[in-house]
């Protein structure tokens, strides 16, 4: 009797620890205790995160995105809802970018020499020259996008410019990927009519690389996109992951470098009188405008159907006629005033007002703002 | 008075018996000669698919021409999601419910074996018969894929090409991750299974449960329900073919598969405990 009930109670207190377990395993991981550094003030902090050298690391990125942007296809990374890439570089130009998606994967090499894009879904290999992905790297090694003459000079100027607009604080300290960063964030002043709150950014105490970037909007507590390291070891990574042999059985493909001819380069120039894109506002108010020729529009729908063509974007149609003004009323709501009348696009950091007649405004601002800029546009 | 001291049987025999007992039904024997026809089914269609233009399918099945060590795990995580709890969960059922409709579990229950020993040895049976139909399907799938589509190594997801040493590596990781899945699903059958007099009743709740788990995993409304679910971390396992391989989240499943099991063992001995003589 005795021992039925020793084993009931064990058996229960075997239910409640599975339970227990399922539950610590659905919560997010704990960040821990806020690690102790030495105080820096948000000006030396800027400039050191400007003036970081770029290191060798790997390392997992989660990417949060609940913008509210229209799902793209292939690309999970950037649609709504949580994904994740790896990403392995040795600081000097080699660089290995992995995009896991559902049963697939796209991985980006680049070896110094030669940069290759092998996509499992299709079984292909694109072959580009080294520093293809310049610029579609992620924002996260830390390496300024052009290198200044006196870094330190630059640095301060960016740091005015950003202060003119914004309140820049050191918010205490966290730990992102296990390592101990400083949380700087930018708060825009209360002049500014931005929807954006502030944009959080972790620095790494060590490397001064942004290790966690979020960016909050008014009105909720949860980020409307977080961008960060869950996993990253600093250091010298393993040489063969700088290297890429495409497999037997896939299809190499090397895309001509397109040097634009005089043609397209005066039809490119062309277009951009028409669209006379303006930058209007200034600080967090920046609103890009421009206006878009009617043609540039179609032009824009027979690309996507060529995308489609080629097996890219199946899963959205198969090519059929492709009405882009439909495609735009169905994304947003119509607005209409004393500027005309069009379409509002609203994500949580900000709209786009597509007015019938061509005319674009997009920024991180509030519907009346946008308003006020398209009625600029000329 | 020491002719009445109960000698103990010996462990490794009750074990061995219970095996025995498994292997010698014909159904057990039937069903895993239909399981070694799955591969063999699925590489026969990816062959034909193969030769037709473009990739063979979507995820896994397009990275499978002339790299035949990937049918093995194609064919698993072909299988996971319904045909493998099927597996576990027929023979859960039975294990006790099983046993009790034959009348045959009031004879152990008074038998001098205690009943979480008794427990023990039904849930030994289950979990040693699930790891041997994982281990046959992908011996059966890596024999049919190198045979149908040749290859000394295996390409990843990732583009890199592994050797042959490390692709069985990946295999044999392959089958326990899938393994330790399919024991989550019988631990809970098996409790289920001490429940009842019914296998079929054993059988019906374990594949309406994952199917419900499975239809629940597809509503995002839903997403903070996720993380609980056993289906959900199916998807996940196809990490096992990236490279490098990513631990997080095969950790993960496996320990969420622990929870499930330690909480089916958990509720199967309570009831085996309080069941009447």
């Amino acid at each position: 009797m005795n021992r039925r009930r020793v084993t009931v109670v064990a058996a229960a207190v075997g239910v409640v620890a599975g339970a227990t377990g399922l539950g610590l395993l659905a919560m997010p991981a704990g960040a821990g205790p806020a690690p102790v550094l030495p105080d820096v003030s948000a000006e030396a902090l800027v400039e050191s995160v400007l003036n970081a050298k770029p290191a060798a690391f790997g390392g997992t990125v989660d990417v949060d995105n609940d913008l509210g942007i229209p799902a793209i296809g292939g690309v999970p990374q950037l649609s709504d809802g949580a994904s994740n890439l790896r990403i392995w570089t040795d600081g000097a130009g080699k660089l290995r970018v992995q995009l896991p998606s559902g049963d697939s994967e796209r991985t980006f090499v680049d070896d110094g020499q030669t940069a290759w894009m092998w996509d499992s879904a299709e079984q292909t290999v694109t072959k580009m020259p080294h520093g293809s992905f310049e610029h579609g790297e992620p924002d996260l090694s830390g390496e300024p996008k052009a290198a200044p003459t006196d870094p330190v000079t630059l640095s301060r100027q960016v740091v005015a410019a950003i202060q003119e607009y914004s309140d820049v604080t050191v918010d205490g300290t966290a730990r992102v990927a296990n390592r101990p960063v400083y949380e700087l964030v930018l708060t825009p002043k209360p002049t500014e009519k931005t929807v954006l709150r502030e944009v959080r950014v972790a620095v790494d105490a060590e490397l001064r690389v942004p290790l966690r970037v979020a960016v909050l909007t008014n009105g909720t507590d949860a980020p409307a996109a977080q961008v960060g390291f869950s996993e990253l070891n600093v250091g010298p990574q393993d040489a063969s992951l700088f290297a890429f042999t495409p497999p037997a059985g896939a299809k190499v493909t090397e895309p001509e470098v397109e040097k634009p001819s005089a043609e397209d380069k005066a039809a490119a120039e062309q277009a951009f009188t028409e669209a006379n894109p303006q930058v209007i506002g200034e600080g967090w108010d920046v609103v890009l405008a421009a206006r878009v020729p009617q043609d540039a529009l179609t032009g824009l729908a027979d690309l996507q159907q060529q995308g489609q063509r080629e097996g890219r974007w199946q899963e959205h149609g198969q090519g059929e006629d492709v009405d882009v003004q439909g495609l735009i009323k169905q994304l947003g709501k119509q607005v209409s005033g004393a500027w005309g009348s069009g379409t509002l696009i609203t994500t949580r950091v900000g709209g786009v007002l597509i007015a019938d007649d061509g005319r674009v405004a997009a920024g991180a601002v509030p519907e009346q703002v946008l308003v006020d800029a398209i009625g600029q546009v000329k | 008075m020491s002719a009445l001291v109960a000698t103990r049987a010996p462990l490794g025999r009750q074990l061995r018996s219970e095996l025995r007992w498994i292997l010698r039904r014909p159904r057990t024997v039937i069903g895993l000669a239909s399981l070694c026809l799955v591969p063999i089914l699925a590489g026969i269609g990816l062959w034909f698919a193969v030769d037709g233009e473009g990739p063979a399918g979507p995820g896994l099945a397009a990275i499978i021409s002339g790299n035949g060590l990937v049918l093995p795990v194609f064919t698993l995580f072909l299988a996971l999601p319904l045909l493998l709890p099927l597996v576990g969960a027929i023979w859960a059922a039975d294990g006790l419910a099983g046993e009790a409709q034959h009348g045959t579990l009031r004879g152990l229950m008074i038998s001098p074996v205690g009943r979480i020993r008794l427990l023990g040895i039904k849930a030994f049976g289950v979990a040693t018969m699930t790891l041997f139909a994982v281990t046959l399907i992908a011996f059966v799938g890596a024999i049919t894929g190198v045979v149908l589509f040749g290859g000394e190594g295996m390409l990843t997801l990732s583009g890199s090409t592994l050797s042959f040493g490390a692709a069985l590596g990946r295999i044999v990781l392959t089958i326990l991750l899938v393994t330790v899945q399919v024991w989550g699903v019988a631990a809970v059958a098996l409790a289920i299974s001490a429940c009842t007099e019914h296998p079929l009743v054993v059988m019906a709740a374990t594949m309406a449960g994952v199917i419900v788990f499975a239809v629940l995993g597809v509503f995002s409304a839903l997403d903070w329900l996720h993380p609980y679910l056993i289906t959900s971390a199916w998807e996940g396992l196809v990490d096992v073919m990236r490279d490098p391989l990513p631990t997080e989240g095969l950790w993960r499943s496996t320990a969420l598969a622990a929870c499930y099991i330690v909480i089916g063992m958990s509720l199967a001995a309570m009831r085996l405990a309080t069941k009447d003589n």
